[in-house]
């Protein structure tokens, strides 16, 4: 479906400044099931947005529709300004890797490429993508490891990390690119209680330097204590979308039973 | 007594162009196949049927048919479709169409033990699809297909061998030759298994200790142990100033 035709229309830009990503009646069907039912989020640069829910509920579908790893089969996306899909037209292949260098992701299983080293999966994306100069690209990823606290490990195979170690390298490697947003699916679910820690302070700090971040998660003290809203998603849809105070008192069953079921 | 009064002036005047035969054979059916073998794994995943279909066939054919019905179809059975192949060719196809079934086994293995995650990922960096191949998924592919392929190898520098029946001209048929001539089975035939044994064996250790250099992470490429060696020099360079604010701490 992606056709340069068609990507001055969907390319246009869509002013309305501290938007960082617009998302208007998503929806997503795998066969005959639908995993997003008409999805509408907006996200302001700086914010951190905690999206929690039970599983199956849609979370990770939607951050995987946000960065077209997963095509959409309706609505719109735009991002930093640029509409990336609109009723089932994806944007130019150029469009659609200018969108990925703007949204960082970072997955549940890590994913490091296991044949290069920390500090060559970190320097990957300024080599490849953002064609940095060699010696520049390596003084990046240096401090970046530093950064997440792994310079020490910089020239170690993924293999010789562990869980904690291999995400907070996964997390440099994101912000490599320099990325406008990140995108968390899970990032702690792999994880033991310690590195779980680890983790999610190098997550707060980002959040400190005023990173967005979209953040699935079923770490709720992160979502309350870090994130300044947060979503929940049931069946598909956005059930509540406010402050993390706000939908915490919420008196919607589906969140009430939601929570619920956290504290059993 | 072994080896009394053995011809050895004939054995070794002939040894050389053998040899090169045989390496020859090895080579450049060795090259093809592997072309071959990463065609035909590529085919195997393709979302083609029809593409699928033959591959798999291809495969499943020669996996099933002994290689010395594959030399002989091709040299002396497609004369008789007006095909006529010489010695080189002809042997070298047969081995090319055999092994080429198997490389396409070990790629396609290859292949698919890369997590599609790994994919994704290099996608989500903003890489792009032809340089996700490249870079991501064809160096892990090739790591898991390397001892198979090492293997596959001498496999087929043993497999050269059976072209003595069509007679390929290389150390098989040199050591023919030779017992026609010196009437010695047992000492020709021995000597020239060494001759296979002394190539064979440092082909496998070779391959063995690249695996063990893959694995190890050590760099193959000049660039990429430069880049790893100034990558060493920042870490401590990083580490010096680091340290003793730490220590103040």
């Amino acid at each position: 479906m992606t056709a340069d035709a068609t990507a001055i229309s969907v390319a246009q830009t869509v002013a309305r400044s501290g938007e960082l990503i617009r998302v208007a009646g998503l929806t997503k069907s795998f066969g005959d099931i639908e995993v997003l039912k008409h999805v509408d989020l907006s996200v302001a640069e700086g914010e951190v947005v905690s999206i929690l829910g039970r599983s199956g509920g849609g979370k990770s579908t939607l951050l995987r529709c946000l960065n077209l790893l997963e095509t959409p089969s309706g609505g719109t996306i735009e991002v930093s300004g640029r509409r990336v899909f609109a009723d089932g037209i994806i944007a130019s292949q150029r469009n659609v890797l200018e969108l990925r260098k703007d949204l960082g992701m970072v997955f549940q299983s890590f994913h490091l490429f296991p044949h290069l080293t920390a500090v060559e999966n970190v320097a990957l994306g300024l080599l490849e993508v953002r064609r940095k100069p060699r010696e520049e690209a390596l003084e990046i990823a240096v401090e970046l490891l530093d950064k997440v606290g792994l310079v020490e490990k910089a020239t170690s195979l993924p293999g010789a990390l562990s869980g904690g170690q291999q995400q907070r390298v996964a997390i440099a490697r994101a912000l490599a690119l320099r990325p406008k947003a990140l995108l968390f699916d899970e990032p702690t679910s792999a994880l033991d209680p310690e590195s779980t820690i680890d983790v999610l302070r190098v997550m707060r700090e980002l959040s400190a330097e005023g990173m967005t971040m979209l953040v699935v998660t079923h770490e709720l003290a992160f979502a309350e204590h870090v994130g300044n809203r947060m979503v929940l998603m049931d069946g598909g849809e956005i059930i509540e979308d406010d402050a993390p105070a706000a939908v915490r008192e919420s008196s919607n069953p589906r969140t009430r039973s939601f929570f619920q079921s956290y504290s059993e | 007594m072994l080896f009394d009064g053995f011809d050895w002036a004939y054995f070794f005047a002939g040894l050389p162009k053998a040899l090169g035969m045989t390496l020859a054979f090895t080579a450049a059916a060795f090259v093809c196949a592997i072309v071959v073998g990463v065609l035909v794994a590529i085919m195997r995943t393709a979302r083609v049927l029809p593409m699928r279909w033959f591959a798999t066939g291809y495969t499943e054919l020669f996996k099933n048919l002994p290689l010395i019905t594959a030399i002989y179809i091709i040299y002396f059975g497609l004369p008789s479709l007006g095909i006529k192949l010489d010695v080189f060719i002809a042997g070298t196809v047969a081995l090319v169409f055999f092994y080429g079934a198997y490389l396409g086994e070990i790629f396609r293995g290859g292949f698919l033990s890369v997590d599609k995650g790994q994919r994704e990922a290099a996608l989500a960096m903003g890489m792009r699809p032809s340089r996700v191949v490249t870079k991501i998924i064809l160096p892990q592919a090739v790591r898991v297909a390397l001892p198979g392929a090492g293997t596959m190898m001498v496999d087929l520098l043993k497999g050269t061998s059976l072209l003595v029946t069509i007679g390929g001209a290389e150390l098989m048929t040199h050591a023919a030759t030779v017992v026609s001539i010196t009437y010695r089975p047992l000492e020709s035939y021995t000597l020239i298994g060494l001759v296979y044994f002394a190539l064979c064996f440092p082909l496998s250790r070779l391959v063995s200790g690249l695996e063990q250099r893959i694995a190890s992470g050590v760099p193959l490429s000049p660039v990429r142990a430069d880049l790893l060696r100034r990558a060493r020099e920042l870490v401590a360079a990083r580490v010096a100033i680091l340290e003793p604010q730490r220590v103040a701490r």
